[in-house]
């Protein structure tokens, strides 16, 4: 276990380094960006002095060399927007956005394993179609649209939950449950084709054969083996958000999270910022997959650690 | 006796409560992005100006039409062709006590063009060079040539106070001299302002107001309709008619085509004069703008900015003789880059697309190019060749007309097409040029040779739009400054 471990933290680092390194020379190469942090009218010399003021001007082979430096001491630089630590801002806003994943994602899992299961406990039954067109509608529509919606309704014409921002857990409702649609949706649809897929297993009719209650053959049995896959799924979805749905849901709810920064710092050429994102982006996501690779061992002992 | 005296002490008591309550305004302003910081010196953000607006003050300050009018100096005056002087106003102090005089002055210009600052605010003080005290209560500024812009610029410079600056912490803690104080930045969430009772001016009605940052406009439509706030900023055009209130108002921003006349296609004037003559620009204020629009004199600069001729007449819309000039040129068919971004401004996309449909019924082929930002930023200032034809909204923060000249015309500048050196000369001239009447002389022949030489497609002086509850009473400004100290509220 503790080889597979530490193997895997050696994988992640050069995936993280690879990400960073990507992102490094992208954003230095399209476009200038001392272009997108100065007003407009800013004199060609008032560029050249920014540009050298923050290091921009030098070979890109020299730069890289002070970057890997400073990433060696985790300095991140500061942010030109903020003007203030890169890395300060990133850890500002992460819980944030961590809240909003967890309480969606945390939906989306409730409410996706019974909806699933009673869907496939009879399909093509009332129940099934009422839950694969909910799905179906929740996959079809962005969220953006969807987050908007919700505000015009809950907020707006039913005058129940604020309309934006961050403070109390009333603000949290409306953007978790935007978030929540699309992996709800996915996770119900999958629970449900593997749960029918698993119906037709010999083991299972060898169960309702022994005369053993339905419900606890869909639960005990089938809904037991498709966790692993179902796990995958969740892994995923949690890719997804961290690096997708916080984006849309953050702006449009005024989220103060990471996914709203990182939009921000796009717009205004803050490389620094947008370095100690994906660098942070990329070491959750490889310890996501770290997780999971654990915890499917823990869940089915015939998965190896090799 | 006693119970009355003390029945007497109740009521005055309750009733000044009740004065009280009715006085203590609290207003909510949802503007589209967090300040990145409240030191008010070193970034060129919006979201920063609309709160800092009114913390911190400058020696000049604008009437709401955008006429300069003494604001923390009482008189600005032009010592020699590098110096001006400022009489400052006396009396003034800064909400940590702090004395407001020359030494702050001085204070503020050196740190704001300290290169190891980094200000981006540099693009509006680059001619300075420093600033010198007289006396306590008098201060000259110099510059490194002539610049008949520097009362302009002073309107622009927030005065800070010299010893927090130094101990404090400005860009967390703001400490200026305005009708508000800073008193809360929960970060992420909201920032909140109270009334100053010390400030030296007439104390405003709103006693304490609170920002939300709200960058998605049908959300800030959603909280303004909710009842959430009382001011949103940049509501679209289209949804004038679903807010309780909303004021409009002439903007810093000017939409325009700044066409390549070098370029093969473009270099003939009689194209560039079908391309102005093309467009119903006034269809288009309808439909893109609901009215709330206003079409660009002839020559793309700010209504209210020094320098505007007010001689020039917008292109009429002549879609024949668009049609002819182009046969006449022998350009049918050929093809016209029409390059823009979209989502930075207001209606840019639309602008563009509309515009490229006007210019395919000259009998010229438009290829429209939407570019991502920073791809567009190279396009426009670029080394590169130019586009035919590029889409930009000018902002004139000076409301000076040496940034649309500079910026557009001038054939050095970052955003011109053109080699036009007998025009340049001029540019220079007036930049330098500190007598009035001159100076205004010179940006008359240079708009008019643009106009007539076709050199951009001018096409909406355009407007801010503010979405009100309807409590409110406000008339928003044209420099775009949103003052706290000039809303009341109504209730």
């Amino acid at each position: 276990m503790a080889a597979f471990l530490l193997r895997r933290l050696l994988q992640g680092a050069l995936v993280v380094l690879g990400v960073t390194f990507t992102v490094f020379v992208v954003t230095r190469v399209f476009g200038n960006p001392v272009d997108l942090m100065l007003p407009l009218s800013a004199s060609a010399e008032q560029r050249a002095a920014f540009a050298a003021e923050l290091g921009l001007d030098r070979p890109l082979p020299a730069q890289f060399m002070q970057f890997v430096g400073e990433l060696l001491r985790f300095d991140f630089g500061e942010s030109t927007w903020q003007r203030r630590p890169a890395m300060a801002v990133v850890l500002e806003r992460l819980p944030n956005s961590l809240l909003l994943i967890g309480a969606g994602l945390g939906l989306a899992i409730i409410l996706a394993l019974p909806a699933g299961l009673l869907a496939a406990g009879r399909p093509g039954g009332l129940l099934d179609r009422v839950v694969t067109g909910i799905s179906l509608a929740g996959l079809s529509m962005p969220q953006f649209w969807v987050g908007l919606l919700l505000i015009v309704l809950f907020a707006v014409a039913i005058p129940v939950l604020p309309t934006s921002g961050m403070g109390t857990p009333a603000h949290l409702v409306l953007p978790a449950v935007t978030l929540a649609l699309v992996p709800f949706a996915r996770m119900t649809l999958f629970v449900r084709s593997q749960i029918m897929e698993e119906l037709n297993r010999p083991y299972i009719r060898t169960a309702l054969a022994r005369g053993l209650p339905r419900s606890r053959v869909l639960v005990g049995h089938a809904l037991r083996n498709t966790l692993v896959p179902f796990l995958t799924l969740v892994g995923w979805e949690l890719v997804l958000a961290l690096a997708g749905y916080t984006v849309v849901v953050e702006t449009v709810f005024a989220w103060p999270g990471m996914g709203l920064v990182a939009i921000q710092a796009l717009q205004r050429g803050d490389l620094f910022l947008v370095q100690a994102i994906v660098y942070t982006v990329a070491v959750l996501i490889v310890l996501v997959n770290i997780l999971l690779d654990v915890v499917f061992k823990l869940v089915d002992p015939r998965i190896g650690l090799g | 006796m006693n119970t009355t005296i003390r029945r007497l002490c109740a009521t005055t008591g309750m009733l000044a409560l009740l004065a009280g309550g009715a006085q203590a305004q609290s207003i909510a302003i949802a503007i589209g992005s967090e300040p990145s910081t409240l030191d008010p010196q070193l970034r060129d953000d919006g979201g920063e100006r609309q709160v800092n607006d009114n913390i911190y003050e400058t020696l000049m300050a604008r009437t709401p039409e955008g006429a300069l009018e003494p604001g923390l100096a009482t008189e600005a005056t032009q010592v020699d062709e590098t110096t001006w002087e400022f009489a400052l106003r006396e009396g003034v102090t800064f909400h940590n006590g702090e004395p407001f005089d020359a030494d702050a002055v001085v204070a503020s210009v050196e740190r704001i063009i300290d290169p190891g600052n980094n200000s981006e605010q540099m693009a509006y003080f680059g001619t300075i060079a420093g600033a010198e005290k007289v006396d306590d209560m008098t201060v000259r500024i110099l510059t490194d040539g002539p610049d008949p812009i520097l009362p302009s610029r002073m309107y622009w410079m927030k005065m800070i106070p010299p010893g927090y600056a130094v101990e404090g912490d400005l860009a967390a803690a703001p400490v200026g001299t305005g009708p508000y104080r800073f008193a809360d930045w929960s970060r992420g969430e909201s920032i909140t302002l109270e009334r100053n009772p010390d400030y030296w001016g007439a104390a405003p009605d709103v006693e304490e107001a609170t920002y939300r940052f709200v960058g998605e406009a049908g959300t800030r439509l959603s909280g303004l309709m909710a009842g959430e706030f009382d001011v949103i900023t940049n509501l679209l055009p289209e949804f004038t008619r679903t807010v309780p209130k909303f004021a409009a108002v002439d903007g810093l921003e000017t939409s325009v085509f700044v066409l390549g006349t070098d370029n093969e296609l473009t270099s003939d004037p009689k194209v560039r004069e079908a391309l102005n003559l093309a467009i119903d620009r006034e269809a288009m204020v309808e439909a893109l703008f609901q009215g709330y629009a206003g079409i660009a004199q002839g020559h793309h600069v700010n209504p209210a900015a020094f320098g505007f001729n007010d001689d020039l007449e917008s292109y009429p819309y002549d879609p024949e003789r668009a049609r002819a000039l182009i046969e006449e040129a022998g350009a049918t068919g050929q093809t016209i880059q029409v390059v823009g971004e979209s989502g930075r401004w207001l209606k840019d996309r639309e602008q563009i697309e509309a515009v490229a449909g006007y210019w395919a019924e000259t009998g010229l082929v438009p290829e429209v190019q939407i570019q991502e930002f920073s791809q567009y930023l190279d396009s426009l200032m670029g080394d590169g060749p130019r586009p035919d034809s590029i889409f930009i909204a000018n902002s004139n923060e000076l409301l000076d007309a040496d940034r649309e000249a500079s910026f557009i015309y001038h054939m050095d500048g970052a955003a011109a097409s053109n080699s036009d050196a007998e025009m340049a000369a001029m540019i220079d001239e007036a930049r330098v040029t500190t007598d009035n009447a001159a100076r205004q002389d010179l940006y008359d022949e240079v708009f008019r040779r643009g106009h007539e030489l076709n050199y951009t497609v001018p096409l909406f002086n355009l407007q801010d739009i503010y979405g009100m509850s309807e409590r409110m009473e406000w008339q928003p400004r044209t420099d775009a400054k949103l003052l706290i100290k000039e809303m009341v509220v109504t209730e």
